[in-house]
């Protein structure tokens, strides 16, 4: 450990350590910057992060130098301040301020160090600015507003040294430098929308999010992309109840600071035009809708002389599958499964995107949870049987499964969106989605990671423990755990492998005991 | 100073000086003979570093201090580039050895790999030398032919492969890190430091990037020893210096001169430019390469050439680009010209330079139309100071350095082009309220 004394006050941090983190870590708030970013290699060019350090005759960028034992740093002199609010003007030379019009606006580090620097009085003259390009769609998800660029090269070093994909680069020199797409090339990797993120300003913008919501209203909550078997920890940004975009959430365990296009673009799912929206009888003339109270009675009345037979979902939260398996053994049903094999399987990159793209599946497992072929299904098909399935559109996933639906006297599906299953089932009950509920998913790494309801679900449906429990309930079984919270204490205190849980899971998850698990082949 | 040696320019007037045989003929190669036959790379080391030689480039490093700092056995090979990407305004020096005796730097440059234990050599020239690059070539197949270089040179066993590499034209590219990356083939844009090119430099390997004249010195040092380069010169500034001198003198052109001689001497002195032309009177002289600060006449002639006396009178020896200004030159032009060079060189990375540079240039264009503001010099200083000393490498300082000095020194000549105070009284904005549309 090496002593350091920050504005005065001393720290202890590692030798070695990163000025600009130990800096971020002591004052509780970071050094103006544009250019560094701690998932990237550093550039050292934005210039803004000037610290002093005793027995340096010149002023020092925080983020390319490293703790010594000693050091005495000071970041509030008046010659820092000044050559901050110099370089500060710099960057605001040739920018357009075009604030009023900017999508970045209110989330944008040229504003927010302009306030806090001060600079009232600019020095510039509008006529003097060089132009740049203006609204160059760069991909299908991003577009460069090159003129509001401060080429700090956070995006550049992203697709040079992340993706790896090289689209981006700065082309010409001095103040003639642009980014810019390279000739013949379009950003349209699956980490595009990364750029969009770390750019500080508003020169890349999110074509799906740009326009859309001034930041300012946007509230934000934690939430675990449910796009993949990695578990990409997110943040949904929502107002009023809608959803209007999912960034990463920093976890150096699991996605450092990035997330795929394809699991931002999932948010959208949860307000479709398909989503179930109240209980459903479905009839040879299509579905009648019916109220909940209706619906549960007529689960009772399908369910009188019918064996149960239950199947999950590795879109299932833990605590959902967890009571699914509560309900099917309190009223001597079977749970088959929680998933067809080999199925909602997909191209894995060396990156994030985990070929499985389901959330839960290793969960699910040490849930005791098993895959199950569609003759399985089949075989368990019968008049005098009815099936119950969780969030799982086995219709849509193989035909086999899909005709063996028809062979079970009843189908209740606790689902969330119309599909092939929802089609077929009996009785439909709409579920809530993972933006709109409490819980824990188990990602590829044994990793559990709580997340949390981010907007209210349409009004007529409801939480799936709650139903499950509502069900037992009206079938004489008392007691079964109706919230997440029992459930949640329920499988820390029961289920082998989950004592992780009892503490409580923190934003970065919980990494469960290697467990014993049945490997299972999909 | 008639008993100095020519070590760097002693064969400039012969006729063929470029070839193989005249050099040979002159005793070339010698040096490199003692060399292999006779001395360790650490015992190179030492006796360059004995002997005060310091990088001809600029910065003035010395250079076997500089060469200690490669970190042998690290299983990688090592480097040394030669930098001839000579294009600062006002320095041309290092052309004249590779026009007139590229042999010189060839032997030096192989002594220098030798001295760092490295095994290949870059020959880093300027894009607008295209003739030097045929030049240099030439004399580098010529080597090769006669087993200067190439494997097992002289039966020694060492080997030393020597490419020429002909750069894109851009002055980032001298600066020893733009020219790693320019070498690579990346963009030429110095890089960041931490870590420093002698430990993490071309190819990710040891690295010493040493200047055309610095490593033409090297041979005459191994071969006449140091004591004999230090007594030449001042003590801390031993042995000869090249000088490239333009401007409104009698005889412009590059001269080798010992340390310490009288900047006078040089623009004066019979031995070299004659002083200035008829009808024309020293005004100021930038002494270094025109990214130093500008001297008056009154300390151009008090002034020594060596690095202690240049740093007294507040400017530096840099690459030895002496350019005189005679009266007859208007300072704010003469500004305008570096400015418009630097603003055109910057490669864009670090903001202060990137946009520092271009609003200079922009400032003192408005200046010389007569759109100067009331305030623009202090803004000129404001920009300075938020340049000085805050960026990746030196190309902002080298812009701040005559800007600040000009600004200083000639100030009258600055103010004159200020608008009266009065006008600015009585300023009406073009678009009154009164004339908005209804």
């Amino acid at each position: 450990m090496a002593k350091i004394t920050i504005d005065g006050t001393e720290h202890e941090f590692e030798e070695g350590m990163n000025l600009f983190e130990a800096v971020r870590q002591a004052n509780g708030q970071p050094l103006p910057h544009f250019c560094y970013h701690p998932g990237l290699p550093i550039a050292g060019v934005c210039r803004m992060c000037q610290v002093e350090i005793e027995g340096v005759p010149k002023l020092v960028i925080a983020c390319n130098a490293q703790v010594r034992d000693g050091m005495v740093v000071r970041t509030d002199t008046d010659k820092v301040k000044e050559t901050v609010r110099t370089i500060l003007n710099f960057h605001l030379l040739h920018h357009p301020v075009d604030c009023p019009v900017c999508d970045q606006a209110g989330e944008c580090a040229l504003q927010d160090f302009y306030m806090d620097y001060g600079l009232y009085e600019p020095e510039i003259d509008q006529e003097e600015k060089i132009a740049k390009g203006k609204v160059k769609p760069i991909g299908d998800l991003v577009m460069l507003d090159a003129e509001r660029c401060v080429l700090c090269a956070r995006c550049t070093r992203f697709t040079s040294e992340i993706t790896k994909t090289h689209e981006l680069g700065i082309f010409n020199r001095g103040n003639h430098a642009e980014i810019d797409v390279a000739p013949g090339m379009t950003l349209d990797n699956n980490y595009s929308l990364n750029t969009v993120d770390i750019c500080p300003v508003g020169a890349l913008t999110s074509r799906d999010f740009r326009f859309k919501k001034r930041v300012w209203w946007l509230k934000d909550t934690e939430s675990i992309c449910d796009g993949c078997a990695t578990g990409c920890n997110s943040r949904l940004s929502h107002d009023d109840g809608v959803l209007y975009r999912a960034r990463p959430r920093p976890n150096p365990e699991v996605n450092q600071y990035w997330m795929c296009d394809h699991g931002r673009l999932l948010y959208k799912r949860v307000g479709s035009q398909d989503r179930l929206r109240q209980p459903s009888l479905r009839e040879a003339d299509g579905p009648r809708p019916i109220s909940w109270d209706g619906a549960l009675a007529e689960f009772e009345e399908l369910a009188a002389d019918r064996q149960l037979v239950f199947v999950g979902s590795p879109h299932a939260s833990l605590e959902e599958l967890h009571a699914l398996a509560r309900l099917a053994r309190a009223c001597e049903g079977t749970v088959l499964g929680h998933r067809l094999a080999g199925t909602e399987m997909g191209e894995a990159d060396d990156l994030l995107l985990s070929a499985d793209r389901t959330p839960n599946e290793e969960g699910a497992r040490r849930l005791g949870l098993e895959p199950f072929e569609p003759a399985a299904l089949a075989a368990a098909a019968g008049p005098d049987r009815m099936l119950v399935v969780l969030m799982n559109d086995l219709a849509a996933l193989s035909e086999e499964a899909a005709a063996a639906l028809d062979g079970f006297g009843a189908v209740v599906g606790l689902l969330t969106h119309e599909g092939p299953t929802a089609a077929r089932s009996t009785l439909v009950l709409p579920v809530w989605t993972t933006a709109e509920k409490e819980g824990l998913f188990v990602n590829r790494q044994g990793r559990a990671q709580v997340f949390h309801r981010a907007v209210d679900a349409p009004p007529h449906t409801r939480d799936a423990v709650e139903v499950l429990a509502e069900i037992g309930r009206r079938r004489g079984h008392e007691g079964l755990p109706s919230t997440v919270a029992a459930l949640r204490a329920e499988i820390a205190g029961t289920v082998d492998g989950f004592g992780a849980l009892a503490d409580g899971v923190g934003p970065e998850g919980v990494p469960l005991d290697s467990g014993e698990r049945t490997e299972v082949q999909s | 100073m008639p008993d100095c040696p020519r070590i760097l320019s002693a064969r400039w007037e012969l006729p063929d000086a470029h070839t193989l045989a005249v050099y040979e003929a002159q005793g070339g190669y010698s040096a490199l003979r003692k060399v292999l036959a006779e001395m360790k790379p650490e015992q190179v080391r030492e006796e360059v570093k004995n002997s005060g030689l310091r990088g001809r480039g600029g910065a003035g490093f010395p250079t076997g201090v500089k060469w200690g700092f490669v970190p042998q056995n690290t299983g990688k090979k090592n480097y040394l580039l030669v930098n001839a990407d000579e294009s600062e305004p006002g320095t041309f020096k290092d052309r004249f050895i590779m026009d007139y005796d590229p042999h010189l730097m060839i032997e030096g440059a192989i002594i220098s790999s030798y001295a760092i234990e490295s095994n290949d050599c870059f020959i880093y020239i300027r894009g607008e030398y295209g003739w030097l690059v045929d030049r240099v070539q030439a004399a580098v197949d010529e080597a090769y032919a006669k087993g200067y270089l190439g494997k097992n040179i002289l039966g020694s066993g060492f080997d030393c492969e020597m490419i020429v590499h002909k750069g894109a034209g851009a002055y980032i590219c001298g600066e020893e890190t733009g020219l790693i990356n320019s070498l690579e083939g990346r963009k030429g844009q110095p890089r960041i430091k931490p870590p420093f090119p002698a430990v993490v430099g071309f190819l990710e390997s040891p690295t010493i990037v040493n200047n055309v004249e610095t490593v033409s010195a090297v041979p005459w040092i191994v071969e006449n020893g140091a004591e004999a380069y230090r007594a030449i010169g001042t003590e801390k500034s031993p042995g000869t210096k090249l000088f490239s001198v333009s401007g409104p003198v009698k005889r412009p052109g590059v001269y080798e001169i010992p340390m310490g001689l009288p900047l006078k001497e040089l623009i004066f002195g019979q031995e070299y430019c004659q002083g200035m032309l008829d009808g024309v009177e020293l005004k100021a002289c930038i002494p270094g390469g025109s990214s130093v600060p500008v001297l008056t006449a009154e300390e151009t002639l008090a002034c020594n050439i060596d690095y202690e006396s240049f740093a007294e009178h507040g400017t530096m020896l840099g690459s030895g680009g002496c350019i005189v200004i005679g009266n007859d030159a208007s300072m704010p032009e003469l500004l305008k010209v570096l400015l418009q060079f630097y603003h055109h060189e910057s490669c864009g990375q670090c903001t202060p330079c990137r946009e520092g540079t271009g609003w200079l240039d922009m400032l003192l264009e408005r200046l010389l139309a007569g759109e100067g503001r009331p305030k623009d010099l202090e803004l000129l200083e404001h920009i300075c100071s938020g340049m000085a000393g805050t960026t990746i490498c030196v190309l902002a300082d080298a812009a701040v350095m005559p800007t600040r000095s000009f600004l200083q020194k000639f100030r009258s000549e600055f103010e004159a082009l200020l608008p009266e105070v009065e006008e600015i009284e009585d300023y009406v904005p073009t678009t009154s309220s009164a004339e908005m549309p209804k």
